[in-house]
């Protein structure tokens, strides 16, 4: 197997990192740029334990100028780009009749328009490559739209949307585009939970058990590898049986 | 006059290889509208494709609809504004 460039932003995140580890022990043909803004902590720590195998790209996921110089620094170093995951993101809950303007805009922002443009700026060189693999990271608020969440599950159901209206704009060029919509999962949002609402989400779990990082970052990779070839605009949820 | 018959050729080539067109190069003529009835039949995802591989082999860049529109007509007025970009070079 040959040298896989992989970049995934908001890499300094839980479920950042567990994708990021889930790509760099799959092969060590993989090489992993991590997306990150001012906190870098966590990807720096990777970069420690994987020398050579991965680097952190400066990011802010809102701004395209950002999106450009990022893209334009890993090809200037590997001349190519295999896989995008759009994995930063960011949620701020309330209910609509008093949610600040700024609360809704933001998290668009940060979900959906980091989506878009990220998308839009790997489409040059995995349309040149006539190769690629995008994969987004939405939310089961997207199916299910839960209150409070007007800003959030409008995004990520906007992610969905754009998912399956580029898979159809650049299969032919052999790019795929899937969307992972994982539920409640053990990371730094559930973490700030309080064990009643722990208990409460948790009742609501087939499963009963909150799902791991490394749970979505296999879905992830799987639909990055070139197994997953024929599968396009894929909505898959992940969550333990919501639903 | 060779030099031009012979990037005609290259872009025809280029255009079947990389929009897996079902005819041959020597299928399309010059003046052939590439888009619209009557014509190839590219539709816009071809032109996405399109404007990538003019920037990659000729490096040409069509940076906005209104250009594509002018550039994109067919095999002739491509190669005139290949041939214009080389002479600007």
């Amino acid at each position: 197997m040959s040298l896989r460039v992989i970049l995934i932003t908001g890499a300094n995140g839980g479920l950042g990192q567990a994708i990021a580890r889930s790509f760099l022990t799959e092969s060590p043909d993989n090489f992993i740029w991590l997306g990150v803004r001012a906190r870098r902590d966590a990807a720096e720590r990777l970069i420690a334990e994987f020398p050579d195998r991965c680097q952190c790209v400066e990011l802010e996921v809102t701004q395209p100028n950002s999106w450009k110089s990022a893209v334009e620094k890993i090809l200037a170093q590997h001349q190519r780009l295999d896989v995008l995951v759009n994995n930063a993101g960011k949620h701020e809950d309330g209910l609509l009749a008093t949610m600040p303007p700024s609360a809704w805009s933001e998290v668009i922002a940060a979900n959906l328009d980091a989506t878009f443009h990220g998308c839009q700026a790997v489409m040059t060189p995995m349309i040149s490559q006539r190769s690629g693999r995008i994969v987004n990271i939405a939310s089961l608020s997207a199916l299910l739209a839960p209150a409070g969440q007007t800003n959030y599950a409008a995004a990520k159901a906007g992610v969905v949307a754009l998912t399956q209206s580029l898979a159809k704009e650049v299969a032919r060029m052999n790019i795929t585009v899937n969307v992972v919509c994982p539920g409640f999962v053990e990371t730094e949002a559930v973490a700030a939970m309080n064990p009643e609402e722990r208990k409460g989400a948790q009742s609501r779990i087939p499963m009963r058990r909150f799902g791991k990082p490394e749970e979505i970052a296999a879905a992830v990779r799987f639909l990055a590898c070139a197994d997953a070839s024929y599968i396009t605009g894929s909505v898959l949820k992940i969550d333990g049986g919501i639903f | 006059m060779e030099d031009v018959l012979a990037l005609k050729e290259k872009i025809k080539t280029m255009m079947v290889e990389n929009l897996m067109l079902q005819v041959t190069a020597a299928e399309i003529s010059d003046d052939l509208p590439l888009f619209g009835p009557g014509g190839l039949g590219l539709d816009s995802v071809d032109a996405l494709q399109l404007v990538v591989a003019l920037d990659k082999n000729f490096g040409l860049k069509i940076p906005d609809p209104a250009t594509a529109k002018v550039v994109l007509l067919s095999v002739n007025t491509i190669a005139d504004a290949v041939q214009k970009k080389l002479a600007s070079a």
